[in-house]
């Protein structure tokens, strides 16, 4: 009985996980497309310029991305035999993605986003359990500067 | 400085390969790894089991007599003690102290546990005619003492059960998944056990009553259980019945015991 419920968690999050991120990188395509030309940079300098400067602000955006029962898993498989969590990966970059493209829309008006950092930390309720990530969160933030047209 | 806007033309941050795949080479890999273990492990009990002491096995079964010493005493309970006392009293080598328990269960089935503690449930109890039925049961599991069978299940199991928890976690769905599906298998004797176990109970019932027809009967009831349960011959307890009365019949007929028609 509990083989037959573990094999229908498992494919139901298989099914579901695939479905759900296809979706999700579809989505980060078209609208990291749309949001190309702002630039979103690390430097904290925008080099010399004779702009002047009209507006500089705080732009932050965050993303939850949870785990499937699926790569959870996978991911406990691994714990066993090491090597890369390859289940894990698509999560946290699609966290990151979603968390920039959002500090990007808060931005809409800006010039450029100077200064970004992503940082990443797992929540809920098994986040802090040995071996058990509940879901992952990314927060991207950075400095929007405004030119004076 | 020129901005240049350029979009992902791969992403390097994901692997590629299929997880579908990665899932089960690893759930392969584990698989081969316990069925090693398993192999290794069990020429590891059997190397180890003929060697302990009585008192090293008295200690494993302190757990098993304390769950079971709460059973009460009744008249039947004190007429099985009394056919155990006789029983061992007709055994030769090494002795140990045995105990019966009769536990009120529907199962027909009795159990050898370390540390001497028989273990009968009153389903086999009711199913039982003869004296000479019951005092085959208690020299079956008797015979099993004498070869040290309940040692080696049950050592298998624990020590892979034990063996999973370490490499995989205490609290991993794989421990919990293997340990409970390999203990209950691990409880279980092999036919050849059973069929040595029976040798010596038929040897033991030809001792105390000079014929062994408990024996008989009490097998051909067992192939009638299993007729009306339709268990499959691989998962019962006590695997192909039938063998078993062939091998209790080829030997009767060998040692010449007595047998009424």
């Amino acid at each position: 009985m509990e083989l037959i419920i573990f094999i229908i968690l498992i494919t139901l999050g298989y099914v579901s996980g695939t479905i759900v991120e296809k979706k999700h990188y579809r989505s980060i395509e078209n609208r990291e497309e749309k949001f190309l030309s702002l630039p979103a940079v690390t430097i904290k300098k925008c080099g010399p310029t004779t702009k002047k400067v009209e507006q500089v602000r705080l732009v932050s955006g965050n993303a939850v991305i949870s785990v499937d029962y699926f790569k959870r898993i996978l991911a406990g498989l691994r714990n066993v035999f090491g090597g890369r969590v390859k289940s894990y990966e698509s999560l946290i970059d699609r966290a990151r993605r979603e968390a920039i493209l959002r500090m990007k829309r808060e931005a809409l008006f800006s010039d450029v986003i100077l200064n970004i950092r992503v940082e990443t930390s797992s929540i809920g309720q098994d986040a802090n359990r040995k071996k058990n990530i509940g879901s992952i969160e990314a927060f991207a933030y950075g400095t929007a500067v405004t030119y004076r047209k | 400085m020129k901005y240049t806007p350029k979009a992902f033309q791969k992403n390097v941050n994901v692997s590629e390969t299929s997880l579908l795949k990665d899932f089960f080479v690893l759930l392969g890999g584990l698989f081969a790894l316990m069925v090693l273990l398993y192999i290794v492990l069990g020429f590891g009990v059997d190397l180890i089991v003929p060697r302990l002491s009585l008192r090293a096995e008295k200690m494993l079964g302190v757990p098993f007599q304390q769950f079971y010493s709460e059973t009460e005493k009744n008249a039947s309970s004190e007429k099985l003690e009394e056919m155990l006392t006789e029983l061992v009293g007709l055994t030769t080598g090494e002795k140990r102290t045995y105990q019966v328990s009769l536990v009120q269960n529907d199962l027909f089935n009795a159990v050898a546990l370390p540390g001497g503690l028989i273990v009968i449930y009153s389903g086999l109890l009711d199913a039982v005619e003869s004296d000479q039925e019951l005092a085959f049961v208690l020299a079956h599991e008797l015979g099993h003492f004498a070869h040290r069978d309940h040692l080696k299940g049950l050592g298998r199991g624990l020590l892979l059960y034990l063996f999973i928890s370490i490499v995989a976690g205490p609290d991993n769905f794989a421990s919990d998944f293997l340990g409970e599906s390999l203990v209950g298998v691990q409880m279980q004797f092999s036919q050849r056990q059973e069929t040595i176990a029976d040798l010596f109970a038929l040897d033991l019932l030809n001792r105390r009553y000079d014929t062994v027809d408990g024996a008989v009967s009490f097998m051909k009831k067992i192939i009638e259980k299993e007729k009306s349960h339709l268990s499959l011959a691989l998962f019962s307890t006590h695997p192909a019945p039938e063998s078993r009365l062939f091998a209790l019949k080829d030997e009767i007929r060998e040692k010449g015991y007595k047998i009424s028609p």
